[in-house]
C-alpha cells in the first residue's frame, strides 16, 4: 500500500464531492491542504488529456516533486483523481474501475442529487478497502 | 518571429558581448570621482553602440554589418569567480525595492479572473523581474569554463597627475595585480591593450597631457594611445548639467551626488571615445583573432585525419585523467575552440560558432568533462535558436545542459539555472509556455528560497500566458511563490503572490485550500499591519467547521489578535462566527392572541383555533372593523399586529461551527419604527427593500439599528457557546409608539471585540406557500404597532407535571392584568375535560379534600351538579357575567384536576376576555398549554356475577393491582355512581377487603355483594346499605361524597370516556374508588395528602340475562315416609328485569339427562337412603376427583331419586319488571338431601320494535340453580 494516497472525486463543477485519504502514512493537517492544491492543479492537465483520449484511464496526469497524480474522467465527466506516491499503474487503473461502479451505483440512488457531495459510508468504506487492496 | 528582436535575443546581445579589463590609477580614478563616478560608470553608459554599423569578416570570406554592439567595461579587480553568498546578498535588494513599489498594490482590491487575463505579458513579469534574472545570470561571470567572459581587451588608465606615467602604463600591467585566472592561465593574459591619459582640466591646461601622449606613443605604440579630457565644466552642477546628461540616463548613468564637472563636449569625448575603441580596435582584433583561431582549428581538427589523430591521441591521453576532467589551459586546442566559438557568437556568426561548439561537445564528451560540455551544450542551444534552425536541436541541447550540470552537483547548480533561464526564455519566445513554466519550476527547485519565489512567480506567469491559460495551475505556483517569499521575508512579496490567486480559489469550495490562502494572506496583512484587509481575509475562515481543534484555535487568535491591534470596535455583515440559522426565525408577536409562555407559541395554530371556535367570534368580522378604522394602515393588511409596550420576540438558533466556545454578547435586533406621521417615508423603505434583496445586502447602514430608546427598546443578551453548539436565543423589541415596527436583523458582539450584523432574509414567497400554517409565524418583518391594550396574564398553579392515575386535586387559575384597563366577559375552554374542570367561586377558599366529604347538611347535599350531561367533547366555562379584572387586578379561580388515564397529555387552556374600553382589538385570548405526565397507579377491575338465589343481587370481585413500583396506596373508599346500588359486606366478613394498603405491584382481589334496591327503596335502607363502603377503618368518617361536584363531573367524564371503549349495552353501575398515598416518595415529597379517585364505568355481569329465577321453598322438611312419599312444595320465582315482555317456560324432568347433576346425587359413600355426603367446601378439589373415579360405577340407567309430580311444564309470560310465581311439586321417596335442579328455562322476548334486540337476546334458557332440601324421617 501507498504510503501517501489522497483520493478525491471531483464534480462536473470541479467541486470535490468526495474527499479520502488513504494512505498508510499517518494524516497530518498541513498535508492535508498541499495534497488539495496539488489536485486541485492537476484539474488543469486532466481537462487536457480528457479530450484527447477515449480512455477513461488517463494515467498519471500531473507530478509535484515525487508525488504523482493519476486522473480517470467518466462519461458525465467527473474525475477521479488521485494522489500517489506508487507506481502500479495497474492497481490503480483496476482502483478508478472500481470506484467508478461504486459510483455509478450512489449515482443510481434516487436520493442522491448529481453533483453533492457523497456523504454515504458505505460508500466510504468500500473505497477504503479497494485503496488498501490495489494501492 | 526574429529570434534577434526577441526578448531572448536582445538578452544575448546585451549579456554575451566582449569584456575590456580596465586598469586604472587611483589619481586617474580621483579625477572620475569628482563627479560622483568612477570611471567604469562614466564609460558605461557609451559602451553600448545602437548603431554602429561595422563591416564585419570573420572566417568566411563574405563580409557582413554589425548594427548593435556592446562592450562590458569591467574593472581588473572584478574579473574573478563570483562568490554566491555575495551575488546573491547583491540580488536581494532587486526584490525588496520592488516591495516598497508593490504596497500601495496590496491595499487595493485582489484582481479579478477578467483583469488578470486582459493583462499584456509585460505586465505579468514586471521589470524588477527581468531585472532579478539577470543579475542571478550574471553571478556566474568569469568561470572558469566559459570564455565570453575573459577579456578581450584591457584599458589601462593613467591620469597626467601622475608622476611619469609611462612607466605607470608597465607597472599597471604588472602580473602581480593582474587577475588570478589571468595568472592561473584560464585566461589568456595576450590581449589588447589600449592606453588612455585622463586629464583633469581643473588640475592644469592641456599641453601637459598633449605632452605625455606623445610621449606614450613614441614609447608604447601610435595607435594604442589615447588622450581624454574631463571635468571641463567651470562650475560645479552647470546649468546645462541637467540636459546633457538627459540622453545618457537611459543607460543606467546616475549622477547620485549631484556635483557634476562634465560637461557636453566631456561626454561628446567619452562618446568619440568609445567609438573609436570598439570599432577601430576591439572589432577587428576579434576579427583577426577569428581568422587566426580558425586557421589554427581548420589544421588541428578538421579534416578526416586530424579526427583519427584526436580519437586516438585522445584515448592514449585520457586514461591517467582524473574523472574530474584535464585542465584545460588557454593553449589547449579545447580552450582555443571555445574562444574561437565565442568570439564568433560575439560576433553574430553563428554559424561558425556553432560548428565550433559541436566540435566541441563531442571533445568535452569524451574527456567527460561535463561541466565544459554543458556550458557548450548551452551556447550551442543558443545558437540554435539564434539561429532560428531546427527548435528541436534547441531545445534537445537546452536539454541535455540543464540535465548535464543538474548532474555534476552541487558546483553546477547556479550554471544550471542560468541555462534554465534562457531555455525558459527561448520556450516563451517560441510560445510553449507551459514548457518554459515546467522548466521554471524545475530551476527553483536548485534554487535559495527567495530566488525560487521569483522563479515560480514567473513558472505562474507562463501558465497563465498558456493557451488556454492555466488558471490552477497558476494559482498553485502563485501560492508556491509566495509560500517562498514568506520564508525569505517578503512578506509583501508573499502577499501579492497570494492575493494574486485568490479568485482562482474563490468559487471552488475547496476548503483546505481555501483556508490556507485566506488564512496566510490575512495574517501576512496583518504582519504588515494592514489589519482591515487582514480581518477581512480571515473573516473567511473563522468558521471552518472541518479543521482540528489546533487550526481552528490558531485562526482565532490570529483573528483576534489582528482585531485587537485595530483599536475599535467594528462592524462585520455576515460575521460567521457564531452561524445563524436563518430558517429558524421565528417572529412571536402577540396581537388579539397572547400567550402564558413561551414554549405555548410552539403549539399549532390548528389546535389554539379548533379549541377556540366556539369561543371568539368570527376573526374576520373584527379584524375588518378595526382596520377599516386606520385606512392608512389597509395597505398592511398582510401585516401582523403588535401592541405597544409588549415585546414581540424572535427566535433564532444561533450555532457555533468551531469546536472552541466562544462568548456571544450583547445579542440585539436590529429595528426600525416608524411612526405613522412618516408612514410615507416607512413606505419607501418598504417598497426599495421588496425591490431587491440586495439592498439589505449591500447597505451597511447601522444607523437605522441603533437603539432608539424614543420608538422601543431592545433586549440584550449574553450567551457563551461551546463547542459545536446550537443554542436558540430569544430577543425582545418592545415598542413603544404607535407605527410600522420592521426587524430588520440581529447584531452581536463577538468576544467583545467586534460586532456582527445580518440582516434576517424575509422570503415572501414562503410566505404564500406556507400561509396555511397561520400568521403567527410572521415571515415578513413589519408589524404594526397598534396602541396599548390590556393584557391578561396567567397561569394554572401547581400543576403538576406528573401524577398518578387517579390524582385529584385543586388548584387555583390566577390571572393578573398587567395594564390599566378592565377587562370583561371572561370564558375559559379545556382541552382535556377529563383533566381539568372549572370549579365554581365557592370552593376558592375551601381546604382539600376536606370540602369533599359528605356533610350532614341536607342542602350541600341536594346541590346540583352543574354540568352533568352536557357535550363532554370540550367545556366552555363562562365566568359569571359580573366578573370583571380591574387593571392592575389579580384574580383567582378553582380549578380541579383529575389525572384520569396513565400517559402524556398536552392540556391546552385559552382564556378569552373582552376589553372593557373600545379599542383597535375588541377581545384578546390567553393561551396556555401545559404537559402532564400521568404514571399508571392502581389497575382497578371488577367482575360481576348474578346471585344464584336472591333477586337482583350480584355478587362482585373487585382485583386491585398496584402498578407503581414504590408506592403504596391505602384504600379508602368504593362508591356506586348511583344511590339504587347497595354494597355490602359478604355474611361473616367485617369488610370488603382483607388489606387496606396496596403496596407497590401487590395485587389483591376482594369479594362483596351488591344489591339493586330500585329507584324507589333508596331511602328506606339507607343505614343498612349504602352506595359507599368505606374500606379503612381509621378514616371511618371521613365519607366522601361521590354525588357532589367535583367527582361527580369528572365520573360523567369518565363515563362519557369509557363508554365510547365499552362494547356492550348492558351496563350494569359504575364504581368509583378512592384511595389514598400512604407510603413511597411520591407521597413522602408532597406534603399534601393524597386522593386518588379512580372511576371504573360500565361493568356489567358476567352472565346477565332478564330473567331471574330462583326456588322458594322449605329447606328441611320433615316427612314419615312410612305412611306415604313425601310431597315438598317449592315455588320457583320468576323475575322479568328486561325492558320487554317475555313469555318464560318452564321444563321439569325426572332423568338424569344432565351429568352434573348425577354427580351430586350419586355418591360412592351414600347408601341406598339418598344420603347425600354433605363434604365441607374446602374439600370441593377431592370430590372432583372422587367423581372421576367412580364416575364408571354409576349405572347409566340410574333412577331419579324423586319425582316432579305437578307439571313438566308450564308457560309464564311476564311484563317487564314483574315477579311470578311458579308452584312446583316433587315427590320424595325416602330421607336425604335432594337438589331440585331438574329443570330448566327457555324464554322468549317480545319485542315490540323487531331488530332492536338482537337474535342472542331475544332468546334465551338456562338450567335450574342447585336448591337442596333435606327430607328427614319423622320420628313420630
Amino acid at each position: 500500500m501507498a504510503s501517501t494516497a489522497c483520493f478525491v472525486i471531483v464534480s462536473k463543477n470541479d467541486i470535490p464531492i468526495y474527499e479520502a485519504e488513504v494512505g498508510s502514512a499517518p494524516k497530518k493537517e498541513d498535508l492535508a491542504y498541499q495534497h488539495q492544491f496539488i489536485l486541485h492543479a492537476a484539474l488543469d492537465v486532466v481537462q487536457d488529456l480528457a479530450w484527447s483520449t477515449n480512455a477513461m484511464f488517463l494515467k498519471s496526469v500531473d507530478r509535484f516533486n515525487d508525488l504523482v497524480v493519476s486522473g480517470y474522467v467518466t462519461a458525465g465527466h467527473v474525475r477521479f483523481m488521485l494522489l500517489h506516491d506508487s507506481r502500479s499503474e495497474d492497481g490503480i487503473k483496476s482502483f478508478f474501475q472500481e470506484v467508478h461502479e461504486l459510483y455509478i451505483k450512489i449515482f443510481l440512488n434516487p436520493l442522491y442529487l448529481p453533483g453533492s457531495r457523497i456523504t454515504s459510508s458505505h460508500f466510504d468504506t468500500k473505497v477504503r478497502a479497494l485503496a488498501r487492496r490495489y494501492l | 518571429m526574429d529570434p534577434l528582436r526577441s526578448y531572448l535575443g536582445r538578452l544575448l546581445l546585451e549579456e554575451v558581448t566582449p569584456v575590456v579589463m580596465v586598469l586604472t590609477t587611483p589619481l586617474a580614478e580621483a579625477a572620475c570621482r569628482k563627479s560622483g563616478l568612477s570611471l567604469v560608470d562614466m564609460l558605461s553608459p557609451f559602451s553600448l553602440f545602437k548603431k554602429i554599423d561595422v563591416p564585419v569578416r570573420t572566417a568566411s570570406d563574405q563580409p557582413y554589418r554589425l548594427q548593435m554592439f556592446k562592450i562590458r567595461m569591467v574593472y581588473a579587480s572584478d574579473v574573478r569567480k563570483q562568490d554566491y553568498e555575495a551575488t546573491d546578498e547583491r540580488i536581494k535588494p532587486i526584490v525588496s525595492e520592488a516591495n516598497e513599489s508593490a504596497l500601495p498594490d496590496l491595499l487595493s482590491d485582489p484582481p479579478q479572473l477578467e483583469d488578470v487575463l486582459s493583462k499584456p505579458e509585460a505586465e505579468l513579469c514586471p521589470l524588477w523581474i527581468r531585472k532579478f534574472n539577470r543579475a542571478l545570470m550574471r553571478t556566474l561571470s568569469f568561470s572558469e569554463h566559459e570564455t565570453f567572459d575573459h577579456p578581450v581587451a584591457c584599458l589601462l588608465v593613467v591620469s597626467s597627475k601622475d608622476t611619469e606615467p609611462i612607466s605607470k602604463f608597465v607597472d599597471l600591467f604588472n602580473t602581480n595585480q593582474l587577475p588570478s585566472l589571468l595568472n592561473e592561465g584560464v585566461m589568456d593574459p595576450q590581449i589588447l591593450k589600449h592606453y588612455l591619459i585622463l586629464h583633469d582640466k581643473q588640475d592644469g591646461p592641456q599641453e601637459i597631457a598633449i605632452n605625455i601622449l606623445a610621449e606614450m606613443k613614441s614609447t608604447l605604440g601610435l595607435n594604442d594611445c589615447k588622450l581624454l579630457c574631463i571635468n571641463s565644466s567651470t562650475e560645479a552642477d552647470g546649468v546645462d548639467a541637467e540636459d546633457s546628461w538627459l540622453p545618457y540616463k537611459s543607460y543606467g548613468l546616475h549622477n547620485q551626488e549631484g556635483a557634476c564637472w562634465l560637461n557636453m563636449d566631456d561626454l561628446n569625448e567619452i562618446k568619440d571615445f568609445m567609438q573609436d575603441l570598439a570599432s577601430n580596435h576591439i572589432i577587428p582584433y576579434m576579427e583577426q583573432k577569428i581568422r587566426v583561431l580558425n586557421q589554427q582549428v581548420a589544421t588541428t581538427r578538421k579534416g578526416f585525419r586530424n579526427q583519427i589523430k584526436n580519437l586516438w591521441w585522445r584515448k592514449r591521453d585520457d586514461v591517467p585523467e582524473a574523472s574530474n576532467g584535464p585542465m584545460y589551459t588557454f593553449t589547449s586546442i579545447e580552450s582555443q575552440i571555445r574562444v574561437l566559438g565565442d568570439y564568433a557568437f560575439m560576433l553574430r556568426d553563428y554559424e561558425l560558432a556553432l560548428s565550433n561548439y559541436r566540435l566541441l561537445s563531442t571533445d568535452y564528451k569524451l574527456d567527460k568533462a561535463w561541466k565544459r560540455f554543458a556550458g557548450v551544450q548551452e551556447m550551442s542551444g543558443l545558437c540554435y535558436f539564434m539561429l532560428d534552425q531546427s527548435r528541436k536541436d534547441a531545445e534537445y541541447c537546452m536539454d541535455s545542459a540543464f540535465s548535464t550540470y543538474l548532474r555534476i552537483g552541487s558546483s553546477g547548480k547556479r550554471n544550471a539555472t542560468r541555462c534554465g533561464l534562457w531555455w525558459a526564455e527561448m520556450l516563451k519566445t517560441k510560445g510553449q509556455y507551459r514548457e518554459a513554466s515546467s522548466v521554471y519550476y524545475r530551476v527553483s527547485n536548485e534554487e535559495p528560497s527567495l530566488h525560487s519565489a521569483v522563479l515560480l512567480e514567473q513558472a505562474a506567469c507562463c501558465y497563465l500566458l498558456s493557451k488556454p491559460p492555466m488558471l490552477r495551475k497558476y494559482g498553485f505556483h502563485l501560492v508556491l511563490a509566495g509560500n517562498s517569499y514568506y520564508v525569505s521575508d517578503q512578506k509583501q512579496h508573499a502577499v501579492r503572490a497570494y492575493r494574486n490567486a485568490l479568485f482562482v480559489y474563490k468559487q471552488h469550495p475547496w476548503s483546505y485550500i481555501n483556508d490556507h490562502v485566506h488564512f496566510n494572506v490575512g495574517r501576512w496583512y496583518g504582519v504588515l499591519g494592514i489589519f482591515d484587509v487582514a480581518i477581512k481575509h480571515l473573516l473567511e475562515i473563522i468558521a471552518c467547521s472541518h479543521q482540528s481543534l489546533t487550526t481552528q484555535n490558531m485562526f482565532l487568535n490570529d483573528f483576534f489578535h489582528f482585531v485587537q491591534s485595530m483599536g475599535k470596535k467594528f462592524d462585520v455583515y455576515k460575521l460567521q462566527l457564531p452561524a445563524i440559522n436563518m430558517s429558524s426565525l421565528r417572529v412571536i408577536y402577540e396581537d388579539h392572541r397572547t400567550y402564558a409562555s413561551d414554549a405555548d407559541v410552539n403549539v399549532s395554530e390548528s389546535i389554539w383555533q379548533e379549541l377556540e371556535e366556539e369561543m371568539i367570534p368570527s376573526s374576520s368580522v373584527v379584524r375588518t372593523n378595526w382596520l377599516d378604522k386606520s385606512p392608512d394602515l389597509r395597505k398592511y393588511k398582510d401585516s401582523c399586529v403588535c401592541v405597544v409596550g409588549e415585546a414581540v420576540k424572535v427566535r433564532i438558533e444561533l450555532r457555533n461551527p468551531l469546536q472552541i466556545p466562544v462568548t456571544v454578547s450583547c445579542i440585539s435586533l436590529i429595528c426600525q419604527l416608524s411612526s405613522s406621521l412618516d408612514a410615507s417615508s416607512a413606505e419607501n423603505i418598504v417598497l426599495t427593500k421588496d425591490a431587491g434583496e440586495d439592498i439589505s445586502n449591500t447597505r451597511p447602514a447601522i444607523s437605522t439599528s441603533e437603539d432608539d430608546g424614543n420608538n422601543f427598546t431592545v433586549s440584550k443578551l449574553d450567551i457563551v457557546l461551546g463547542g459545536s453548539e446550537t443554542k436558540s436565543v430569544q430577543l425582545e423589541v418592545t415598542p413603544k409608539v404607535e407605527g410600522i415596527l420592521k426587524l430588520l436583523g440581529i447584531r452581536w458582539t463577538l468576544s467583545d471585540l467586534l460586532v456582527g450584523y445580518q440582516y434576517f432574509e424575509f422570503d415572501t414567497k414562503r410566505k404564500t406557500k406556507k400561509g396555511k400554517r397561520g400568521p403567527r409565524r410572521s415571515l415578513s418583518g413589519n408589524l404594526i404597532v397598534i396602541k396599548g391594550l390590556p393584557k391578561l396574564m396567567g397561569c394554572i398553579d401547581h400543576l403538576p407535571t406528573n401524577a398518578f392515575a387517579g390524582d385529584l386535586r385543586l388548584l387555583k387559575l390566577n390571572l393578573r392584568n398587567h395594564s390599566d384597563y378592565a377587562v370583561k366577559n371572561i370564558k375559559m375552554k379545556f382541552s382535556h375535560p377529563r383533566f381539568v374542570i372549572p370549579g365554581d367561586l365557592s370552593e376558592v377558599d375551601l381546604e382539600f379534600p376536606q370540602c369533599l366529604r359528605k356533610h350532614i347538611q341536607s342542602e350541600i347535599n341536594t346541590v346540583p351538579t352543574k354540568r352533568t350531561h352536557e357535550g363532554f367533547k370540550g367545556l366552555l366555562f363562562a365566568f359569571p357575567q359580573d366578573i370583571k379584572i380591574q387593571g392592575g387586578a389579580t384574580f383567582s379561580w378553582p380549578v380541579w384536576f383529575h389525572a384520569a388515564t396513565p400517559g402524556n397529555f398536552s392540556l391546552y387552556t385559552s382564556l378569552y376576555y373582552e376589553m372593557e374600553s373600545p379599542s383597535d382589538i375588541t377581545y384578546r385570548t390567553l393561551r396556555m398549554h401545559y404537559n402532564i405526565e400521568v404514571f399508571p397507579s392502581l389497575d382497578v377491575s371488577f367482575a360481576i356475577k348474578m346471585c344464584s338465589s336472591k333477586l337482583k343481587e350480584y355478587i362482585v370481585r373487585m382485583d386491585v393491582l398496584n402498578r407503581t413500583p414504590s408506592e403504596s396506596f391505602g384504600l379508602h373508599q368504593l362508591s356506586c355512581n348511583d344511590n339504587k346500588w347497595a354494597i355490602s359486606t359478604l355474611p361473616l366478613c367485617d369488610s370488603i377487603s382483607s388489606v387496606e394498603t396496596v403496596s407497590a405491584n401487590q395485587a389483591i382481589s376482594s369479594f362483596f355483594k351488591i344489591k339493586d334496591l330500585g329507584a324507589n327503596s333508596c331511602k328506606e335502607a339507607e343505614d343498612s346499605c349504602r352506595s359507599d363502603m368505606l374500606l379503612s377503618c381509621e378514616g371511618g368518617t371521613e365519607e366522601f361524597d361521590v354525588s357532589r361536584s367535583p367527582i361527580t363531573d369528572f365520573h360523567c367524564q369518565e363515563r362519557y370516556q369509557q363508554g365510547r371503549l365499552a362494547k356492550g349495552p348492558c351496563d350494569l353501575l359504575d364504581f368509583i374508588l378512592i384511595s389514598k398515598a400512604v407510603g413511597g416518595n411520591y407521597s413522602k415529597s408532597k406534603q399534601d395528602v393524597q386522593l386518588l379517585s379512580h372511576h371504573v364505568c360500565h361493568c356489567s355481569a358476567l352472565d346477565q340475562s332478564p330473567i331471574w329465577w330462583f326456588m322458594e321453598g322449605p329447606r328441611t322438611v320433615t316427612h314419615d315416609f312410612s305412611k306415604s312419599y313425601c310431597e315438598a312444595n317449592i315455588q320457583l320465582v320468576i323475575h322479568n328485569s328486561g325492558q320487554h315482555d317475555t313469555s318464560v317456560r318452564i321444563v321439569t324432568f325426572d332423568s338424569l339427562t344432565d351429568k352434573r347433576t348425577t354427580v351430586n346425587l350419586q355418591d360412592s359413600n351414600s347408601n341406598q337412603g339418598g344420603w347425600y355426603d354433605v363434604s365441607l367446601e374446602n374439600d370441593i378439589k377431592a370430590i372432583s376427583t372422587a367423581k372421576g373415579t367412580h364416575y364408571q360405577k354409576q349405572p347409566s340407567d340410574s333412577i331419579s331419586p324423586y319425582v316432579w309430580s305437578s307439571l313438566s311444564c308450564a308457560q309464564v309470560d311476564l311484563k317487564p319488571d314483574t315477579s311470578a310465581k311458579v308452584p312446583l311439586k316433587a315427590c320424595i321417596f325416602m330421607p336425604g338431601t335432594y337438589n331440585f335442579s331438574n329443570y330448566q328455562l327457555h324464554w322468549k322476548v317480545h319485542s315490540s320494535e323487531v331488530g332492536q334486540v338482537d337474535e342472542n337476546e331475544r332468546t334465551g334458557g338456562g338450567q335450574g340453580h342447585p336448591f337442596y332440601v333435606t327430607v328427614l324421617q319423622d320420628a313420630q
